[in-house]
């Protein structure tokens, strides 16, 4: 299996010589099986670059397949859906599946309400040439998706819950814990730790700074060292530092990446834009 | 007066080496009054920097104008990102076109519903205040004379003409051209026959825009196609600089500026661009600057050209 990390940023999409070596956009990761099967998880600017490659394959003729699993709809995680060009052409095939939001609209209104005519001259779902569909998960079970064995379970994430993703695939796993704050910070969620347990890759929400956490609490998302803690008590074998905080430049994530490194024998690295890596 | 481009990008915010030149956020234009008056004219991404900028400057709460053009995402985006609203005291007051029957607050506080963001309008610190503009019908804000214009794009979009300093600029942005396609309140899978009373329209729009462009020192323009591109998206809701630059010959406009790049144009293509609309605008009398994160222009006929000088428009460093 091998992955793509297409936006690495949280909350929202940074231009600039800043954060050119890390990225600035928006959260989108892709996952392909040996056999060449994709799934992605959360549409945010990053999905618009994919797009781009996605349309000089079989997406460009109207014969593409993909599954795209949402952690949650906050927009920086569905910010590329309207520009997600293989929804334009007829034949793609598109499903999208997540948990109903906290709120208890659907997932559909949700996206409805993002393509609403006030804020999208797409004037909603209907409008896109591909088949789209719109699967509501329950969070606690698990999907089939072709080429995927997916677990689910929710995460709290400030005022709301966020899905969490355990993807397997040719003998190998990965773990999408994205935008997400335990209550204790020393004692993160039992489950968090068992959806993490011996994953060859732990994606983890690392938006603040250790030394940044404490102004921050309460805000949803995990300090650095949140995601060393779920990885060691659940044996992951490396740990990506993922959803970079907007305020955060190439070389405060290096510095970051270094303090993180020291403090673990888990091998770290921050998620960036770029290339394929093998898992 | 001066206006400072905080974002030029179009449709969405696009990071990355390929437009960090010109800039990868969206719609976000600050005007200063000589007596450090400001209004920020569209809420796009770029607003965020914006917001932080303002923050170092302010003593204290202050009270901010916002002109929306339309509430497409591009244009607003960078509201709840704003970081003087998270100051109590701080008052911001937003102007749009009201195109609906719904009230512009829900339409505005809709994009900070739960679902979509963490913290909903009604909990904001800041105060705001929402104002429904009409085409034609003028407003006062501090230093500035306002004049919203009527546009034509999906839904409905509003330019404006900013007097102030006794000169003037105009945001003329999201608009497509007035004769091919005319934009109402459905969604366009491609252009669609005009009626005669669509052509009138068209027609109606076209002349009061450039009735109000006349006399203007500065317009800034929605120019996200390239002449090849437009031909393929005629019902996309945007125009290209030859349409903008046939505007402002009309007007008589001393200054044109490129505006609302499309997402996809690198760099190098900008600087292309922004070569090749500075040799038409200059057949046609008019400077033509092509807009760029962190460009401020100086509104009003410059005092004493240097003419060694390079031409600012040519591009970013």
């Amino acid at each position: 299996m091998k992955i793509r990390f297409w936006g690495v940023r949280g909350s929202f999409a940074m231009a600039g010589r800043e954060f050119l070596r890390y990225g600035g956009n928006t959260t989108s990761v892709e996952l392909l099986t040996d056999a060449g099967q994709r799934l992605l998880i959360d549409l945010g600017t990053g999905a618009t670059e994919l797009a781009k490659q996605l349309m000089t394959s079989e997406f460009g003729r109207g014969q593409g397949r993909l599954p795209i699993l949402l952690s949650h709809t906050h927009l920086d995680h569905i910010q590329g859906l309207p520009f997600f060009t293989p929804f334009f052409i007829k034949g793609n095939e598109i499903r999208i599946l997540g948990a109903k939001p906290t709120s208890g609209i659907s997932l559909e209104a949700t996206l409805q309400n993002q393509l609403d005519p006030h804020y999208s001259p797409l004037n909603g779902l209907e409008n896109l040439a591909a088949g789209v569909s719109i699967d509501e998960i329950v969070p606690g079970g698990t999907i089939v998706v072709p080429g995927f064995e997916v677990h689910t379970i929710a995460v709290p994430h400030g005022s709301m819950w966020t899905t969490a993703y355990r993807i397997s695939a040719d003998g190998k796993t990965v773990t999408y814990l994205s935008d997400v704050e335990y209550p204790n910070l020393d004692e993160p969620l039992s489950e968090a730790i068992a959806l993490a347990r011996g994953a060859d890759l732990l994606i983890h929400d690392a938006m603040h700074a250790d030394h940044d956490y404490e102004l921050r609490r309460g805000w949803g998302h995990s300090p650095a060292r949140a995601g060393v803690i779920v990885a060691e008590r659940a044996g992951a074998k490396k740990l990506a530092l993922f959803h970079h905080s907007p305020d955060a430049t190439d070389e405060m994530i290096d510095e970051v990446v270094q303090r993180t490194s020291a403090s673990t024998q888990v091998p770290v690295f921050a998620a960036a834009e770029g290339s394929y890596l093998e898992i | 007066m001066q206006i400072t481009f905080w974002g030029v990008r179009g449709s969405y915010p696009v990071p990355g080496a390929a437009t960090v030149r010109y800039g990868g956020q969206t719609s976000c234009v600050e005007a200063r009054s000589s007596g450090g008056d400001c209004v920020i004219v569209d809420a796009g991404t770029g607003m965020r920097a914006l917001g932080n900028k303002l923050m170092r400057e302010a003593q204290g709460p202050q009270h901010y104008d916002v002109l929306l053009s339309h509430v497409h995402w591009d244009h607003i985006q960078g509201l709840p990102f704003f970081s003087p609203a998270y100051v109590p005291g701080t008052k911001i007051g937003v102007h749009a076109l009201l195109t609906a029957a719904d009230e512009l607050h829900q339409v505005i506080g809709g994009i900070t519903r739960h679902e979509f963001f963490p913290m909903p309008l009604e909990a904001v610190p800041a105060q705001f205040e929402f104002h429904e503009v009409e085409p034609g019908v003028e407003f006062d804000l501090g230093a500035f004379h306002i004049t919203p214009i009527a546009l034509n794009h999906p839904f409905g979009s509003v330019g404006y003409r900013i007097d102030g300093d006794g000169t003037s600029w105009a945001y003329v942005a999201d608009t497509a051209p007035f004769d091919k396609v005319i934009h109402k309140q459905h969604f366009l899978s491609g252009p669609e026959p005009l009626s005669d009373d669509d052509r009138a329209s068209l027609r109606a729009m076209r002349d009061a825009l450039v009735r109000r462009l006349v006399g203007v020192d500065t317009v800034v323009y929605d120019t996200h196609f390239l002449p090849e591109e437009y031909e393929r998206f005629p019902h996309y809701g945007h125009s290209t600089p030859d349409q903008a630059l046939e505007i402002c010959s009309e007007a008589k406009v001393r200054r044109l500026v490129l505006y609302h790049h499309a997402p996809s144009h690198t760099d190098e293509q900008m600087d292309r661009i922004a070569e090749t609309y500075l040799g038409r605008g200059a057949e046609l009398g008019i400077e033509v600057v092509t807009s760029y994160e962190g460009l401020t222009l100086q509104i009003g006929p410059e005092p004493a050209r240097d003419p060694e000088r390079t031409n600012p428009g040519v591009g970013p460093a």
